[in-house]
């Protein structure tokens, strides 16, 4: 019997660098580790970490696609491929259904619309000076002075949104330091700055529309109150994600490696008959 | 196969600076100018030597520029007076009156903070919203009339009909040359590629007109004799693309180079930087009047209003020339502020999905912090393009 | 204390006495207000249906004066709460409702029987069809409907010609028909976007020409034919042919105001006492516009009251409730923007003067001869549409009248037309007048901007006598 196939994920982000790997269509084992300076390193480290957590070998890898930022430093790949292909690849192995994705990782922000096999067929990203991002809430918490796991709950808790700009994160946070100076409610604050953030995506929503259910990946995934704000804003359903959001690239780039494998197998086989 | 033309136009450019300053000592006048209806075929005629001046790219350029207009105008307008202010750029230097037009509000701005900072001679020719109307072609007739009574004084002889008529037809064989230009870099295996073929346009802002129609005459037998005539069709996997939107000028090469870098080919473009000025300029009779509604009767620039989609010739004149260069897809460029452009983006989007077209809007300026962001996004939509061809042949 | 909760303000009982001897208001159509019936709305009805108007907090720029002795600042609030009533009621009488850009005359609109209603105006009756809504829930509300504009345009958009009104919302204008390039690049394109939106509406572009228009012959001509298919246009519309003595009258009525508010304003700015607040000032003077109140006879009536009162208060040396002694005299010039007037009279300041409406207000038009022309000649004579240098010569007359200690100049955050030309005026201004200035960007439609008011603050601190 032949030995089933490993297919590796490797997404190096701006804040953390992810590995998955595949055997075949079942996810194996994965790693995850805060990104460091030397952006090879880290998508070599991160894959060790999957491999050992799959006691497995460098060597058992058949096929290895690198995505996000550091992708443009990964000779240990096969392929590099974008981080919105890979979400869509990702978001539909596992949710079929899902057509559209949003991703929020720290410093921006995909909408992405699917086909039924999970390819892209339009997406729309931030652009500068629009505070629609992860670190849009970093700075928040901060001037808070709580976790950012902290911020969802809190606006889930509040009973009105007070209204927070969205052009600047910077000039934001000057208008919730008054706004706290004031007295008003902070969780009242910290719900308009999700309902702020939740405006700015819905922007790009504009782009490419929306259909439920929708799949949200990417770090801010994991905020409960964002989910909220995205589906009263977006008047869609956002499924609960069954796996860790900030995988989701990794696994993309994981599925993709089995595809590309396959065809170059079959172009290669095709070649010698 | 390189082309030889090419090389020597490049050539030409290089010495076109030391060329200009020496005709000036003779006591030639140059006009430079900016924006995006000022009649050439005019400035030639009064044996006046025009200059399409203002280029991009330069973040050092805009943060000054930034100072004498602000930082909340397009990056194109505020290089353009980070040029004035340094006053280093020789076809600046080299200009005896700038002209700029009102099609684009914030050039038209940008004419008197120029002059008022850095003493710069300009003039200004008024451009009706309304273009469609009888009424505004009247007034822009006018207006030309005026704008060339002010040229004739500074080249000190009146508009000749004869000269006038003879520029026409030069400047028409321009545009012919550019049109034919253009088939030829959308062509399977072309010789000369899109960005090749925008650096000859960007050749002929700088080049004495006479030469440059010439050396176009040339270029296009170059590549009759070593192409042949040019098939335009799709290849599988080729990721085609259309660029629109905003202008890029010279040295501004941030998105053509992530485009091409990451395995995407541009095939055409309806940038007023690039092929679209040349288009459908039919001037009926060889008179200022002729010129004016001719010039009205362009494609319209974005800066324009129109207000009824479905007769927009903007619009029609972008699905023409996808459909002519078998684009796949459509980048549309826009600078940030850079209003026209920007607020008709998502629009331009739905026009073209309704015909099987998908575009990225890449919103940007001449800062090099977003490269890879876009590069991000432009790889992405090159995957997306080559994923369709899979999916088709699958 | 929370700023969010419902506390209203309520006008002194007392008061009633005092102000229900005060004029009426009269109406285009013949119908009046009386000050009884006024009375009774804005302490009975109108706290009920607009609560966020009674709010009293001063982080609120749209609540109502303080200056309950002025009876023409009950009365403007009167006639912006009950906009949306006065509007649709003249709708269901046939009367059409046209959006015009903010900074132009009125007068062709209403020659041929229309109403004619600036953007804030349009958000005004926009905002009248939402009732309880607190302070809170009316920003929220605004800045919701806003995100729907840029989603249909851009986020880059300062001016969206109400799309969030007409096409997000259900807003009944009949026709868009502003002048165009008039000091906004942003309308035309928020005019245009229109074209693709969710709902027919007729669509017209008064066409402005632009560079030395005035002394241009050919341009004053392309401009009276633009107003002519305007006013046909509209009169097609209302079933109203409009003749040229129909628009004569008009120039008259407008001009009736204008002059109304000229005469104000040297009375106001004559006074070393500021005799009314920065909001009331602001609201005064542009009632000689003839648009903000969607009724040019009311507008009229109650700027007739409000320039006798003003008299009285200069001769007598009454100040203008809220606003220091010896505050800092500020002038703005710049975008459709202001800072909040309660805060910075606060820190010590008054806002004396703006430029963007005044200048149409202070152009008259001629009353003889063609209509249109006329009115071409003296719309493309506004001083604030002029080249740079002129619209600083008359900006600069205009801060020496007002007695101004210094010179804001406040833009949009996208706009391009006010932030291109920013630095120059202010330069010009500075080298004539030796006035200290300030530019400041602003967020168009933010509910409260720190950094904004931290800076006009610190301005009033430092020209403060």
């Amino acid at each position: 019997m032949s030995k089933e196939k490993i297919y590796a994920g490797v997404d190096v982000g701006s804040l953390g660098t992810k590995a998955l790997l595949l055997r075949g269509d079942t996810i194996i084992s994965h790693g995850l580790i805060r990104t460091g300076i030397d952006t090879e390193e880290n998508g070599r480290n991160v894959l060790k970490v999957a491999l050992d957590n799959a006691g497995l070998q460098w060597e058992d890898l058949d096929y290895i696609v690198a995505t996000g930022y550091g992708r443009i430093s990964a000779p240990y790949a096969n392929r590099t491929v974008t981080e919105i292909t890979c979400h869509g690849k990702g978001a539909h192995f596992l949710h079929p259904k899902t057509r559209t994705i949003i991703d929020m990782g720290g410093q921006d922000c995909k909408a992405i619309r699917l086909d039924e096999d999970g390819n892209v067929n339009d997406f729309a990203m931030n652009d500068k000076c629009a505070a629609g991002t992860g670190r849009f809430l970093e700075v928040m918490a901060a001037t808070f002075k709580v976790g950012l796991e902290e911020l969802g709950p809190m606006a889930l808790r509040a009973k009105e949104i007070l209204p927070v700009s969205s052009t600047c994160t910077v000039f934001a946070e000057s208008e919730t330091v008054s706004l706290l100076a004031r007295g008003e409610n902070p969780d009242s604050i910290i719900k308009g700055i999700h309902h702020a953030i939740a405006n700015r995506v819905a922007g790009m929503f504009s782009r490419v529309g929306v259909e439920s259910d929708v799949f949200f990946s990417g770090g801010v995934a994991k905020n409960v109150g964002m989910k909220a704000a995205l589906e009263e804003v977006l008047n869609a359903r956002i499924v609960d994600p069954e796996y860790d959001p900030q995988l989701v690239g990794a696994l993309g780039a994981a599925v993709l490696a089995k595809t590309y494998a396959t065809r170059e197998a079959n172009n290669g086989a095709n070649n010698r008959s | 196969m390189a082309l030889t033309t090419v090389h020597k136009i490049r050539d030409r450019v290089e010495k076109r600076p030391l060329e200009l300053a020496a005709a000036r000592e003779k006591g030639a006048k140059v006009v430079g100018w900016l924006s995006y209806a000022i009649p050439e075929e005019v400035i030639t005629a009064l044996g006046l030597i025009p200059i399409r001046i203002g280029t991009g790219g330069d973040t050092r350029l805009v943060e000054i520029g930034s100072r004498y207009i602000s930082t909340k105008n397009c990056v194109f307008v505020r290089e353009a007076v980070g040029l004035f202010a340094e006053n280093k750029d020789p076809y600046i230097v080299n200009s005896d009156l700038v002209a700029f037009d009102a099609a684009c509000l914030q050039l038209f701005r940008t004419a008197e903070v120029v002059e008022h900072y850095f003493k710069v001679n300009t003039l200004v020719l008024g451009v009706p919203r309304n273009f469609y109307w009888p009424e505004a072609k009247e007034y822009f007739w006018h207006e030309l009339e005026h704008f060339v009574g002010k040229l004739e004084e500074l080249a000190g002889v009146k508009l000749d009909p004869k000269r006038l008529a003879a520029s026409i037809e030069l400047y028409n064989g321009i545009r012919e040359s550019i049109k034919e230009l253009y088939r030829y870099q959308a062509g399977n295996n072309p010789l000369i590629t899109w960005s090749q073929t925008y650096d000859v346009i960007h050749a002929g802002y700088y080049l004495d007109r006479a030469e440059y129609a010439a050396l176009l005459r040339e270029l296009l037998a170059e590549l009759k004799d070593k192409q042949g005539e040019p098939v335009i069709s799709h290849t599988y996997g080729e990721a085609r693309i259309f660029l629109s939107g905003s202008v890029i000028p010279p040295k501004d090469h941030k998105l053509i180079d992530i485009i091409e870098q990451v395995g995407g080919r541009i095939v055409g473009d309806d940038l007023w930087s690039g092929l679209v000025p040349h288009l459908n300029v039919e001037i009926k009779e060889p008179t200022v009047k002729g010129i004016a509604y001719a010039y009205l009767s362009r494609v319209p620039h974005a800066a324009l209003p129109y207000l009824d989609l479905k007769t927009d010739e903007r619009l029609k004149n972008l699905k023409g020339l996808i459909g002519a260069f078998h684009a796949q897809g459509v980048i549309n460029h826009t600078l940030r502020y850079c209003d026209p452009f920007t607020f008709k983006a998502g629009e331009t989007k739905e026009q073209l999905k309704q015909i099987g077209i998908p575009m990225l809007e890449i919103h940007t300026e001449y800062a090099g912090s977003d490269f890879e962001a876009i590069r991000t996004r432009v790889e992405a939509f090159v995957e997306m393009l080559r994923n369709l061809d899979y999916q088709e042949a699958v | 204390m929370s700023n969010s909760t419902v506390d209203l303000y309520r006008y002194p009982e007392e008061l009633k006495e005092e102000f229900i001897t005060t004029e009426d208001i009269n109406f285009r159509d013949g119908s009046k207000a009386s000050a009884e019936e006024i009375w009774h709305f804005m302490t009975v009805e109108a706290p009920v249906r607009y609560p966020h108007a009674f709010t009293k907090s001063s982080y609120y720029h749209r609540q109502l004066s303080r200056d309950i002795h002025l009876p023409s600042s009950i009365k403007h609030n009167y006639l912006f709460l009950t906009m949306k009533d006065r509007i649709e009621n003249s709708r269901r009488n046939g009367t059409p409702v046209i959006f015009v850009q903010g900074g132009q005359s009125v007068d062709p609109y209403y020659a041929a029987g229309a109403i004619a209603l600036r953007p804030a105006s349009v958000g005004l009756w926009a905002s009248g069809r939402h009732e309880g809504n607190t302070m809170v829930g009316e920003e929220v509300r605004r800045m919701d409907e806003k995100e729907k504009a840029y989603r249909a345009i851009s986020f880059e958009a300062c001016q969206t010609a109400g799309y969030e009104h007409i096409q997000e919302g259900d807003l009944p204008v009949d026709m868009l028909a502003p002048f165009t390039c008039l000091r906004c690049s942003d309308v035309s394109y928020g005019v245009e976007a229109h074209r693709h939106g969710k709902k027919p509406v007729n669509l017209f572009l008064g066409d402005f020409p632009l560079d030395h228009q005035k002394d241009k012959p050919w341009a004053i001509d392309y401009f009276a034919h633009n107003l002519h298919r305007l006013t046909k246009e509209i009169g097609d519309m209302a079933g109203h042919v409009v003749t040229d003595e129909a628009l004569r009258a008009e120039i008259r009525l407008h001009n009736a105001g204008r002059r109304l508010a000229l005469d104000t304003a040297d009375a106001w700015w004559s006074a070393d006492a500021p005799p009314t607040n920065g909001s009331d000032r602001r609201a005064i003077f542009q009632m000689g516009g003839m648009e903000m109140h969607g009724d040019p006879t009311a507008s009229l009536t109650v700027l007739k009251e409000a320039n006798r009162y003003i008299r009285e208060r200069v001769k007598r040396g009454v100040k203008g409730n809220g606003v220091q002694d010896n505050p800092g005299r500020i002038f703005v010039c710049g975008s459709c923007v202001f800072p909040n007037e309660f805060r910075t009279e606060e820190a010590g300041g008054v806002i004396v003067g703006n430029d963007n409406h005044w200048s149409d207000i202070s152009t008259l038009v001629e009353e003889e001869g063609d209509p249109y022309y006329n009115l071409s000649k003296a719309i493309l004579s506004y001083p604030y549409e002029q080249d740079i240098e002129t619209r600083a010569a008359w900006t600069i007359q205009e801060i020496r009248k007002s007695r101004a200690h210094g010179v804001l100049f406040l833009y949009n955050w996208g706009c391009n037309t006010q932030s291109a030309i920013a630095r120059m005026l202010v330069d010009i201004i500075k080298r004539e007048t030796s006035l200290p200035t300030l530019i400041i960007e602003h967020e168009f439609g933010a509910s409260q901007s720190e950094q904004l008011q931290n800076r006009v603050n610190a301005f009033v601190e430092m020209v403060r006598p």
